[in-house]
């Protein structure tokens, strides 16, 4: 069954572009151009996916999120924005996306952001895969929680082939190894991501205006 | 009516009203002048573009008035000293200090930006006001009375404070929000200045395209361009860094090669003679593979640790065999290659056909 999509952005020709690539695919539940009717029309339609954008009137992308997973919990965002400033990024991932595209993605690309989100998986863009890697690079602090707190090697390695523009399944062949192990270990990355304590995360994404 | 003369003359009309009233003293003349422009329908001119006076201008024309008033005072036209020294005085120092084009009095008074002259000109307008109060007072009784003519004149200042006190800390407080306001205007100005420069440009030159890439190239060099306006990218002071340099390259080589280039970097480096080889090389391979791979886009992806840096430029283009490959494209790579080699580092490329190319290229940090 193809994936019930929900759709919030306050630009309403974005929009209306967005629904005409992803309307042939997916089943466009509905779309909301203001935070408050977008949290109450995505609790009462309950969609599988939420295309969310960041920069909104009233709190923005995050306040949707933080807004609708405190009562369904299931609904996955994927984040949509014209912004690539870490700040915003890492914000979003924090909030509780499971994956951050920017608008300038091509549409086929896009598509296959839901399919994948929809599928449980988190979609790390090139830019978003070097955003992790430069936030949990660096000197560990000393109180430090390795399971929470620091990449894998192999996380490493498949967020490197990500940032290099390989697709999961181009990573996949390259470390010999599965798309889903590839998967298991972007997801794995996400959750550090969302659930880390690591102090430097906030601060350097701060620090660290646009990449 | 005085605004339309203060127009004609390029004065202020605080003054132009001061000075009909000083002229109304000696008879109602200045009423009767008001009269006569008044019926000639000055004030009806307002579309005309005022030129700010200068400042001998204000002076000659001050001094004219002067003039003017001393010959009504030479032919007999005179009613009293007293009366049209007071008058003048109260007038043109009132004028001084209400005048439109000046902060308030109050606002001068605590405001640090106010000018010099604004500051004089306060100065001057306190001084007409409290000469005229002494004129006045000097010829109203005797020096014993100046108890009770200090008092009345105390009593008038408090009665103006209460009258117009509110009014004066308005204007000062509207002086302020007017002074905002043109700050915020101006800053308006410059972005749309900026914008007019750049984005609409651009705009404009999509609608005029019918090439998608074309277009496509225009609003992505468009949006960089703005990105780096707005949010900037904030070079350390005095230091180029070799991130910053590889992101204008990229730039560079995508407007020239009408190829898109996606640049990710974690970690950065400042740029010296052998990151510069590092950043020469990248930048060939980038050009390589725009111009030769026919891939849509490429990325260029850098990393810098304590000990190596590294950087990608990777395609998934048609590729190539590098056993069978002649002419340029193999000078190009063992160019690249002898580049990073002479800075101390090495280069590899790999390619595959059908399936892309990635260069690679590394170089230990050297401890400076």
């Amino acid at each position: 069954m193809s994936a019930r999509v929900y759709l919030v952005d306050d630009h309403r020709l974005f929009l209306a572009g967005v629904r005409a690539e992803l309307s042939e695919e997916f089943t466009i539940v509905g779309s909301g151009y203001d935070v408050d009717t977008a949290i109450e029309e995505i609790r009462g339609f309950d969609p599988d996916v939420v295309l969310v954008d960041v920069h909104m009137p009233d709190g923005g992308g995050i306040a949707v999120v933080e807004g609708v997973l405190g009562t369904n919990p299931d609904v996955k965002f994927l984040a949509l924005s014209v912004s690539d400033q870490a700040e915003d990024v890492i914000a979003m991932i924090r909030a509780g996306a499971r994956g951050y595209v920017t608008k300038t993605i091509e549409p086929a690309d896009l598509a296959n952001a839901v399919r994948r989100i929809h599928a449980g998986d988190a979609v790390f863009s090139p830019r978003l895969a070097g955003f992790v890697l430069d936030a949990f690079a660096g000197a560990m602090p000393a109180e430090v929680d390795p399971e929470l707190d620091q990449l894998t090697a192999r996380e490493k390695d498949v967020l490197r082939l990500i940032a290099r523009g390989f697709a999961y399944k181009q990573v996949a062949r390259k470390l010999n190894i599965s798309i889903k192990t590839v998967e298991t270990h972007v997801s794995s990355v996400l959750r550090k991501l969302q659930l880390s304590n690591r102090h430097e995360l906030a601060r350097w994404a701060s620090k660290r205006r646009i990449v | 009516m005085a605004g339309g003369l203060a127009d004609t003359l390029g004065v202020s009309d605080a003054f132009v009203r001061a000075a009909f009233i000083t002229l109304s003293t000696v008879w109602g003349l200045g009423l009767l002048v008001y009269l006569g422009l008044w019926l000639m329908e000055l004030d009806r001119i307002e579309d005309r573009v005022v030129e700010p006076v200068l400042p001998h201008q204000a002076y000659g024309l001050a001094i004219g008035f002067a003039g003017l008033m001393l010959l009504l005072g030479s032919v007999g036209w005179w009613p009293s000293n007293a009366l049209v020294l007071t008058v003048g005085a109260l007038a043109f120092g009132t004028a001084a200090l209400t005048d439109r084009n000046m902060p308030g009095p109050l606002a001068a008074l605590v405001d640090p930006s106010v000018d010099r002259p604004g500051r004089l000109r306060m100065l001057i307008g306190v001084g007409l006001l409290i000469g005229g109060l002494a004129v006045f007072s000097a010829n109203v009784g005797p020096i014993y009375e100046i108890g009770p003519v200090l008092l009345a004149v105390a009593l008038t200042g408090v009665g103006i404070l209460v009258a117009f006190g509110p009014w004066v800390t308005r204007l000062a407080r509207d002086l302020g929000t007017e002074r905002r306001e043109r700050i915020r205007q101006e800053e308006r100005a410059e972005m749309a200045a900026h914008l007019h420069d750049s984005v609409l440009q651009t705009l404009a030159l999509i609608q005029r395209s019918d090439d998608p890439l074309r277009m496509s190239m225009l609003a992505r060099h468009q949006e960089s361009e703005l990105r780096d306006w707005l949010y900037g990218n904030l070079p350390l002071d005095g230091v180029d860094l070799l991130s910053t340099a590889l992101k204008d390259a990229a730039k560079r080589i995508e407007a020239d090669h009408q190829v898109p280039i996606d640049v990710v970097v974690v970690g950065d480096h400042t740029l010296d003679d052998s990151t510069r080889a590092l950043l020469g090389a990248a930048s060939e391979a980038m050009v390589n593979a725009a111009k030769h791979s026919g891939a849509e886009r490429v990325s260029l992806y850098f990393e810098a640790d304590d000990d190596e840096l590294v950087v990608y430029v990777t395609d998934q283009g048609k590729g190539f065999d590098s056993g069978e490959v002649a002419g340029d494209r193999q000078g190009i790579s063992r160019s690249i290659k002898a580049r990073v080699q002479r800075a101390g580092g090495v280069a590899a490329v790999d390619s595959q056909l059908g399936e892309g190319t990635e260069v690679t290229l590394r170089l230990p940090v050297v401890a400076s």
